[in-house]
């Protein structure tokens, strides 16, 4: 096989690259002693399979065993592929939620915060968007990546992003311990928030998770608020289940586009509802070739369930800064064709999977 | 088979204050036996957030028109064909899917009819003395009887189909009413709101709101009064929050004083275990005998020990039946609870496989030693009886916590220490059965207790 030209691994996410190429250039990149991480690198050895040689394309990601739970202790300095040099920082670290146990760390370097933020901004200007508008974001950010992600699409809209920031692990703590009266409060308090925002600025974009919107359907005032100048509403960072996102769109938020983005850590960005798709439908996220590579299988065997049939998500990310390939996620969807001849499937209405390995899913105000 | 099965399983949707509602996914109701009945749709806390709102803009029912609308919903209810079900489509499924013996189910219907026709009056019943509904008529120095707010919401749970009376009187007092079925029975609540709606009260004033346990949360938290059935667990959960009345295990109890032959009165013993199935909180968990309790507990024994294990749909039914599974759950529970205890009747186990996946449940009579045993609080649902020995100098500390007691006796000292004490909620002498109720007669004290407040209001309109 001829040496794959370096290049492709620069791709944007919107330059047609082929997947299967993009994918070969990643295994060479990342299992090459001279530019890949120090702990692929070290993982390698213990693979059954060589994958310089042996993935071929997207489909032979599944080769790889589910590793992300190493994640939960590797140094994250290991995690940078070497061939960036000695210098390079990891722009940005992210904790996955802690759902399930111990977080899960990733690394996003310069060349990825851009390519996710471009894929971002170019679905969201597909939605319709609005720009130069200003936004409020209800997320959380620190160690989480949904609150970067949405602080980043506003710049990139040209929105000055005001926001609410949150702790969903405590929320999900004060929940696993029945403290329902503190979850309460912990709600009212970031409402308490949106309101001071939302009396007293112009908001064109209201980004917030699912409880939070749920929650606003009891204010009266502040749906008032939203309903009057808010032109387009982006939910993420939780499940919504159909009924839900129903009711928001037809009753609660009646003249309002309510936009689903579906994103987890491992993804390292966030994949945005297909445009065109009613509330009556299912919410349907595409992949992002040849960054974010989506399979729905049978929990057991990691068969793929057919087209139209519920199964576990499995999210590979594909990168020139990081390789997260075969990773079960927390969650559960019906498997769709995706749009645009992208690689792999397409998920429709993501739920929570009950358990993962013996921990219950818990899910807050996150 | 009586009653032919629906061919297709019914869809009990939700019947929220613009008319009924269907989720996208509803959730399978299983019969005893596993089989899909019905599909019944739960609702997002969303939907439980806009529906209380609806609620709390609504008007209460007009007091004129309480009385000819629930006499027609009642009527409507005993024998009309509601929500595409005859009464005896609905009490097949009742059975079926609850186990509750058909003929209990017949009787339950008509019961719920009468309280549900006089369920004004009922209310009126709780109402002080010294306060009038009507502040037309309210003069100077008088008080009114007023609500202590505007949306009630029911918890219920499906162990009885006569759990759904009461509630009738929140509607009564103008309260609006979001009642929370239980997942196992909703045909109830679902036939009797639709009677109601049928017979003229508006859909957002009175609204059935089937959901899972996290909009359940919604809708506690978003009502200004809630009942709340359940176990222990529940009780103890909301036992600090006022606005919340949690109605637990009964723990009817029994009480035979020596001055008193209880052979005379074994129909009401075994009445007050057996009837309703044994499944209802004012069954009797525990009978108290002072002197030696073995020969009560022998006979009690010799007549329980005769009922029929039969499908919950059977003419002759009278014993609880529930999934296998469960069975046999209930079983070890009951061996590991009986522990050290002298077993008189269902040692041996419970179980009684009906060879359908489901199972009835046999009645069980131990006896212990002490009037203070570990196991006269545990209250299952089926005829499950402790038999203990009770003494003058055991006082009526192993009487506490009852919501009914029927005592066998003629000492008025005992009965007036009865009648005083707090945690006995009510006091049946003689021949009555725990499990007796009628309209107008509190079960735990007036529901217009934890509804109302009395409010002064001087000078005219």
């Amino acid at each position: 096989m001829a040496p794959e030209p370096p290049a492709i691994l620069d791709a944007g996410p919107f330059d047609g690259v082929d997947p299967d190429e993009f994918v070969r250039a990643s295994m060479h990149w990342h299992f090459d002693p001279a530019t890949g991480s120090r702990y692929w690198l070290d993982r390698a050895g213990r693979l059954d399979f060589d994958p310089r040689r042996d993935v071929k394309g997207v489909a032979d990601l599944a080769l790889f065993p589910d590793l992300a739970d190493e994640l939960r202790d590797v140094p994250v300095t290991d995690l940078v592929p070497c061939g960036y040099g000695r210098d390079v920082r990891p722009v940005n670290v992210f904790d996955s939620g802690g759902t399930t146990g111990a977080p899960k760390r990733v690394v996003q370097l310069d060349d990825l915060v851009s390519r996710s933020t471009e894929q971002v901004d170019l679905r969201l200007r597909a939605h319709g968007l609005p720009t130069g508008t200003q936004w409020l974001t209800v997320a959380p950010t620190g160690p989480h990546l949904v609150g970067d992600v949405l602080q980043r699409a506003a710049r990139s809209l040209g929105g000055p992003g005001l926001s609410v920031d949150m702790d969903p692990r405590w929320v999900r703590k004060l929940i696993a311990a029945g403290r329902n009266d503190e979850v309460e409060s912990y709600t009212d308090h970031l409402v308490d928030q949106c309101r001071r925002i939302l009396s007293t600025q112009d908001i064109g974009v209201l980004a917030a998770t699912t409880p939070l919107l749920e929650r606003f359907a009891r204010e009266d005032d502040l749906l008032e608020r939203i309903n009057g100048s808010v032109r387009a509403i982006v939910w993420g960072g939780t499940h919504m289940d159909p009924d839900t996102r129903h009711l928001l769109a037809t009753d609660v938020f009646p003249d309002t586009p309510l936009i689903g983005m579906y994103g987890n850590t491992m993804m390292l960005t966030a994949l945005l509802e297909r445009v065109g798709v009613g509330a009556t439908e299912p919410c349907v996220f595409d992949p992002v070739s040849p960054y974010v590579f989506l399979s729905v299988v049978a929990p057991g065997t990691r068969e793929p369930v057919g087209f139209g049939e519920r199964g576990q998500v499995i999210v590979s990310h594909v990168s020139k800064s990081m390789l997260i390939p075969n990773n079960a996620e927390r969650d559960t969807a019906v498997r769709t064709r995706p749009v645009d001849g992208q690689a792999g499937d397409a998920v429709a209405d993501v739920a929570p999977v009950l358990t993962v390995e013996g921990d219950r899913v818990i899910e807050g105000v996150y | 088979m009586a009653t032919p099965e629906a061919p297709q399983p019914v869809h009990l949707d939700a019947l929220g204050p613009r008319g009924p509602y269907r989720t996208r996914m509803p959730s399978a109701v299983q019969d005893v036996t596993g089989t899909e009945v019905a599909r019944l749709s739960l609702v997002p806390p969303v939907y439980v957030t806009r529906t209380l709102a609806a609620l709390r803009k609504a008007e209460p029912v007009p007091t004129a028109r309480v009385d000819a609308l629930f006499e027609a919903a009642a009527e409507e209810f005993a024998t009309g064909t509601v929500g595409g079900l005859n009464v005896h489509a609905y009490e097949h499924l009742v059975s079926r899917t609850c186990g509750t013996p058909l003929p209990v189910v017949r009787a339950a219907t008509r019961g719920t009819a009468r309280f549900v026709a006089l369920a004004r009056s009922s209310a009126e019943q709780g109402r002080p003395r010294g306060t009038l509904a009507d502040p037309e008529r309210a003069g100077a120095g008088h008080a009114i009887w007023a609500r202590r707010g505007d949306v009630f919401a029911v918890n219920a749970s499906g162990n009885h189909p006569g759990v759904h009376r009461l509630w009738l009187e929140a509607l009564a007092l103008g309260y609006r009413v979001a009642v929370r079925p239980s997942r196992r029975e909703p045909f109830t609540p679902h036939r009797l709101v639709t009677a109601l709606h049928g017979a003229g009260v508006r859909p957002d004033q009175l609204v059935l709101l089937p959901t899972d346990h996290r909009a359940a949360d919604a809708l506690i938290r978003g009502a200004d009064r809630t009942i709340v059935y359940g176990g222990d667990d529940v009780v103890a959960r909301y036992a600090g929050n006022p606005r919340v009345l949690p109605q637990g295990p009964g723990r009817s109890k029994i009480l035979v004083t020596a001055d008193t032959d209880w052979r005379r009165h074994l129909d009401t013993i075994v009445s007050s275990v057996a009837d309703e199935g044994g499944t209802a909180c004012v069954n009797a968990t525990a009978v108290l005998v002072e002197g030696d309790p073995a020969p009560l507990a022998e006979a009690l024994a010799a007549r329980l020990s005769r009922l029929p294990g039969l499908p919950p749909q059977d003419e002759r039914a009278v014993l609880p039946v529930v999934g296998l599974d469960r069975a046999r759950a209930l079983d070890s529970y009951l061996r590991f609870v009986a522990a050290g205890t002298r077993p008189w009747l269902g040692g041996d186990g419970i179980v009684e496989d009906l060879d359908d996946g489901s199972a009835a449940l046999r009645p069980a009579v131990h006896q212990v030693d002490r009037a203070d045993a570990e196991p006269l609080r545990t209250e299952l649902p089926f005829p499950c009886v402790w038999v203990a020995p009770w003494n003058r100098t055991d006082g009526i500390a192993p009487l506490q916590d009852t919501l009914v007691l029927t005592a066998h006796t003629r000492d008025r000292a005992l009965l007036d220490a009865l009648l005083a004490e707090p945690t006995v909620a009510n006091v049946y002498v003689g021949d009555h059965p725990t499990c007796w109720m009628a309209p107008g007669v509190p079960h735990d004290s007036y529901l217009s207790d934890f509804l109302m407040r009395s409010k002064a209001f001087v000078g005219a309109l």
